[in-house]
């Protein structure tokens, strides 16, 4: 990773030079803004080594030929400063919540109308045009709160989108028995849970309420439906960093219902409580999960996204066997048919359309496909049939993504995102940056 | 009639038996009986078995 960068100013947002400066082990993004001073942001801590982590490959292909007119971040749409294109589309399709959480990078809860069915509808023939294999990503807000939410599935259904994710906190599934069944009809693929940890305490501190008890529903409710769940924690340090070991247990427990874990650390956009001291880094969540499952799980198992940037993401594909035995099943190295060239640092450059549909296709069989009728487990496990059944029935994920904020913004990432939100007037912004907020909460993208 | 079966071998001529044999694929191994010639050890791998069960631990194999 070469040392320089841009970020944006926490305060006044403007693009300034960045430095990545590593110091005892750990690597700092240190920046100055001539108006509001200097500003660091922990954005790696210790092993695995960030300098091998961050040779992985990464696409780097000029994409749009969108005029730069302010540069990114400013210029979403997306520019021709940006390498990624679409893998997954985030469309927010209400801005209420039943929540009101005190962390909410969706500043949900407002007052704003919903769009209706007509204006989604143009939502979806827009995304024809721009990204037309986009896996959906159903947001908000809370999505649930639509009673209209199995139309517009059948509707992006009938525009031929193919994977549908619900992102939600659970509350209805947990509450009304039949729901996950209704959106699994309308052609639901899987749900995003809001899951923080395995008693009420971390639901306390980040959702304001005790939530476990509905949560546990929520995954029963899905599995009784057949819809697949994966879990996904904003981790926050001091609050539930504790608890990834117990979680992932919670998880293995409900396979193949539950598809995996996908960790959030905590970023501080939209509302959350105060500037960031202890940030919790991809590293250090590598690190905990293997001492908090006594090595079940090792750190280096975890390898950097390739379709992304290396810096925002992990993941690894395990088989739990019946014995209680955990086996990594992701490949160890990059798919030999994507890497073409090198850059500077040594890091392979990807084809990016090769490794977003690679992306794309890898999420939407990981975590949409059919949940599996239940069957006893062949006599042979280590046979080819013993095979095919671990990898149905007893095959999660691990996976994290860091999503970044005013402070520790990084535009070499953020020109590589490949989760984008499709913002009400039809562009394709990345994720970090429609909900970049300055420190006194001033949004640059979101309206 | 059973796709793997009454199958004779082409360079031997010997009827095909059923036999255990280990398939590697990405750093795994796992076994499967499939027709296989007494003589010369080659074995037959039916279209059916090769773009049905073989195709899909392969697809499964090969998420990132």
């Amino acid at each position: 990773m070469k040392p320089h960068t841009e970020s944006v100013c926490p305060v006044c947002l403007k693009r300034i030079p960045a430095q990545r400066t590593e110091r005892d082990g750990n690597i700092y993004l240190e920046k100055t803004c001539p108006e509001h001073g200097f500003f660091q942001t922990l954005i790696w801590e210790g092993k695995p080594d960030y300098q091998s982590w961050g040779k992985a490959p990464r696409a780097t292909r000029v994409l749009s030929d969108e005029r730069v007119q302010r540069g990114c971040p400013y210029d979403c749409g997306l520019c021709s400063q940006h390498r990624q294109r679409s893998c997954c589309v985030l469309l927010e399709v209400t801005q209420r919540c039943n929540l009101g959480c005190p962390v909410c990078f969706a500043e949900a809860g407002g007052e704003t109308a919903d769009p209706d069915l007509h204006s989604i509808e143009a939502w979806f023939d827009r995304l024809r045009e721009l990204a037309p294999k986009a896996n959906i990503q159903l947001s908000g807000g809370e999505p649930t709160v639509r009673d209209d939410l199995p139309e517009i599935i059948r509707l992006g259904r009938e525009k031929g989108f193919s994977f549908f994710q619900l992102n939600t906190n659970g509350l209805r599934l947990a509450r009304e028995p039949d729901y996950a069944a209704k959106l699994k009809a309308a052609g639901l693929s899987c749900v995003f849970l809001q899951f923080d940890g395995v008693d009420d305490a971390p639901y306390i501190a980040l959702r304001g309420k005790p939530l476990f008890e509905e949560k546990c529903r929520a995954v029963q409710n899905c599995a009784a439906a057949q819809l697949g769940v994966v879990l996904t924690p904003t981790l926050a340090m001091g609050v539930n960093l504790d608890q990834v070991g117990e979680i992932i247990r919670f998880a293995m427990e409900r396979l193949p219902a539950v598809r995996g874990v996908h960790f959030q650390p905590m970023s501080y956009f939209g509302r959350y409580p105060g500037a960031p001291e202890k940030r919790v880094t991809l590293p250090r969540l590598c690190r905990e999960i293997e001492a908090q499952t006594r090595g079940a799980f090792s750190a280096e198992d975890f390898l950097g996204g390739t379709a992304e940037h290396p810096l925002c993401s992990f993941s690894c594909n395990y088989l739990l066997r019946p014995d209680g035995t955990v086996e990594n099943v992701s490949p160890r190295s990059s798919c030999c048919c994507c890497g073409e060239d090198r850059e500077e640092d040594g890091s392979e450059a990807l084809n990016p359309r090769t490794a977003v549909e690679k992306a794309r296709d890898t999420v939407s069989r990981r975590w949409g496909g059919a949940v599996p009728e239940a069957e006893a487990p062949p006599a042979d496990l280590d046979g080819l049939d013993g095979m095919l059944y671990l990898l149905k029935h007893r095959r999660f994920s691990l996976s994290a993504m860091a999503f970044q904020d005013a402070w520790n913004l990084d535009l070499e990432r953020l020109q590589n995102c490949y989760v984008h939100v499709l913002s009400p007037d039809g562009r394709l912004i990345p994720f970090c940056a429609y909900n970049l907020t300055s420190a006194e909460g001033k949004a640059l993208h979101r309206r | 009639m059973n796709g793997e079966q009454n199958w004779k071998c082409a360079k031997c001529g010997a009827a095909l038996e059923m036999k255990k044999v280990v398939f590697s694929y990405m750093g795994r191994s796992f076994g499967h009986e499939v027709p296989t010639c007494p003589e010369c050890g080659r074995v037959l791998i039916t279209k059916e078995l090769a773009l049905g069960r073989m195709a899909e631990v392969e697809i499964l194999m090969e998420d990132k």
